[in-house]
């Protein structure tokens, strides 16, 4: 699938910050079912910006910007050719060891409501693939999808008492529960082209990636209760939603921050395989 | 386009390519084999000259000893070998004319000029000036139809299959090139620093004129695995693997948004840009060198298979 991106992230601000830092994880790398063929990053306003790879790495943009500013768009636009590898993720960047991913963080920490649902969930299976499996059928039953109640610092345990949650806290939930049967599992950032034909996006997607043996990772989409296939535009990958976030930032003064998220995901011209 | 048409105009670019690749390595070899004895020691650089070729078995077939003389004759005017610069030239020539009405007005005129050339030439010219005149020659012969191709020709797949054929075959050479001296390539060889070292890898890097580059992108001393990390993954050295499969990649890319079709060719070219992209040479060394490129070679030659399946058989 040929997936078109347009993504603003709209900052405006009442009282002007001095200035303005951020990281972007924004830029997508290939593998062996994903090619970025163009990808374009701009920010509006007049500032350095760095590229590096983060520890895991992910493509990451640094920017200073110095105010007063009222208004800062972090825009970026690409285009990606994606091949369905049924979940399977090849000759990505890997920097880490799988084991690393059974570390626990502050938003995936399994207590003992998610630990229990996930021995429940995986009773009867014997290896890693279909756990994995029965967790992400069970998870997606278990929690609606609901921009309502929660926001970007709600934990995994939070969101499983209330049952609802978007596509960040049903992966925080997977992941914790994956880790507490000892699979490695981490949070994945990126795009999803929505199968319903919706192009306008309120944000953009998440999901989890647990290791298995034989095959390497692999992606489970909670949030859809499927395994990521080429409508998923994978981005950048973490612990959890901090070492993943599209962008991480702080500002020096200023006031009443508006921030407004457009996102587009399309697919370009329809085009035979073969 | 017929894909007689496309595999014409593939073949002219991969043969032109050739013959400057073949100049290289000459040349290279003509300046390796000036240097005092005791400077180069025992190595026969016009018997490695044959290898990097890749046309052992056939120079075998006819002489017994690598030596100046027969390696010269062999690889520039012979026409036993299929792929000497002579040869190569002549099939180009006539790929050119199957397709002239695909040709720019520029790019015949550069190619039937340096077929009429050729002929002056001869069996070979009497003495060393004028074979490095010669040779030089042969890479400004390529240069002159690489450029006007680059200026006049529209942008269509005409255009990009004639970018395909050069790219593949520019990324088999280079890899060929690091094939024969990846022993001179090794981190923590003993006499590692020695003067051999230093004109072998000297040598290289000039064989793909990227010595100068070198010192802008490291500001070292020649050091192997520098080297290596050049001609594999940098994209912005030329004649490096990664920078070929950018290229090729991209117009791959070209072809099937053009043709509103893709198939294994595109998706064979991205997933091994996408190995040279996300490799870092301490990994490649560590999993061996000469495996790395060896795979390398079968995989681009896999490709130009897919690519004559899927567009010019």
């Amino acid at each position: 699938m040929r997936i078109v991106i347009s993504h603003d992230t709209i900052y405006r601000y009442e009282r002007p910050p001095s200035s303005v830092i951020q990281t972007l994880r924004l830029t997508p790398r290939n593998h062996d079912g994903q090619y970025v063929v163009s990808w374009r990053l701009h920010i509006s306003v007049d500032c350095p910006l760095i590229a590096q790879e983060d520890a895991f790495g992910n493509l990451t943009h640094t920017f200073s910007a110095d105010g007063p500013i009222d208004e800062l768009v972090v825009h970026v636009e690409g285009e990606v050719e994606t091949e369905d590898t049924h979940g399977v993720i090849r000759n990505a960047v890997e920097r880490f060891p799988p084991s690393l991913f059974l570390r626990e963080t502050p938003l995936t920490q399994a207590d003992d409501a998610i630990m229990d649902f996930a021995r429940q969930a995986t009773r009867g299976t014997d290896t890693a693939l279909p756990r994995m499996h029965a967790l992400l059928g069970a998870l997606n039953t278990e929690i609606v999808f609901d921009t309502d109640p929660t926001h970007t610092a709600t934990t995994a345990s939070e969101a499983f008492v209330l049952k609802r949650g978007v596509c960040q806290d049903l992966t925080h939930v997977f992941i914790a529960a994956a880790r507490s049967l000892g699979i490695p599992a981490r949070y994945v950032s990126g795009y999803f082209h929505r199968i319903d034909g919706v192009v306008e996006q309120e944000a953009g997607h998440a999901w989890a990636e647990a290791y298995i043996p034989d095959l390497g990772w692999v992606g489970f989409d909670p949030t859809n209760g499927i395994s990521a296939t080429d409508a998923h535009l994978r981005v950048a990958v973490g612990l959890d939603y901090l070492s993943a976030a599209p962008v991480r930032g702080t500002r020096m003064g200023g006031a009443g921050e508006e921030m407004s998220i457009r996102v587009r995901v399309d697919q370009a011209m329809r085009q035979m395989q073969n | 386009m017929l894909s007689r048409t496309a595999d014409n105009l593939y073949w002219l670019a991969r043969y032109v390519e050739r013959a400057e690749y073949l100049a290289r390595i000459l040349e290279a070899t003509q300046r390796l084999t000036a240097l005092p004895l005791d400077t180069v020691g025992e190595s026969n650089e016009w018997e490695s000259a044959v290898a990097t070729a890749g046309c052992a078995n056939s120079f075998y077939a006819i002489y017994d000893e690598a030596n100046e003389e027969n390696v010269t004759d062999f690889l520039a005017f012979s026409i036993d070998n299929p792929s000497s610069i002579r040869s190569c030239f002549e099939v180009a020539r006539t790929n050119a004319r199957a397709v002239r009405t695909a040709l720019t007005m520029e790019m015949w005129d550069a190619i039937n000029g340096t077929w009429l050339e050729l002929k002056r030439y001869g069996n070979g010219p009497t003495s060393r000036e004028e074979f490095s005149r010669y040779l030089r020659w042969v890479q400004e012969s390529s240069l002159r139809f690489d450029g006007s191709a680059y200026r006049t020709m529209l942008r269509n797949d005409a255009y990009w299959f004639t970018r395909l054929g050069i790219y593949l075959e520019r990324a088999d050479n280079t890899a060929r090139i690091l094939d024969v001296k990846y022993h001179m390539l090794l981190p923590a060889q003993e006499h590692v620093g020695g003067p051999l070292d230093y004109f072998q890898w000297a040598a290289i890097l000039r064989s793909v004129s990227a010595l100068t580059s070198y010192h802008w992108v490291y500001r070292e001393s020649l050091k192997p695995w520098l080297v290596a990390d050049l001609l594999i993954l940098k994209e912005e050295m030329p004649r490096s693997l990664a920078s070929c499969y950018e290229n090729i990649v991209r117009y791959l890319d070209d072809i099937g948004s053009a043709y509103g079709r893709q198939g294994p060719s595109q998706r064979l070219a991205r997933g091994i840009r996408t190995r040279l992209q996300n490799s870092r040479m301490d990994g490649i060394f560590q999993n061996g060198l000469h495996e790395f490129i060896q795979e390398f070679i079968a995989d681009n030659n896999r490709i130009s298979q897919t690519v004559t399946q899927q567009y010019l058989a």
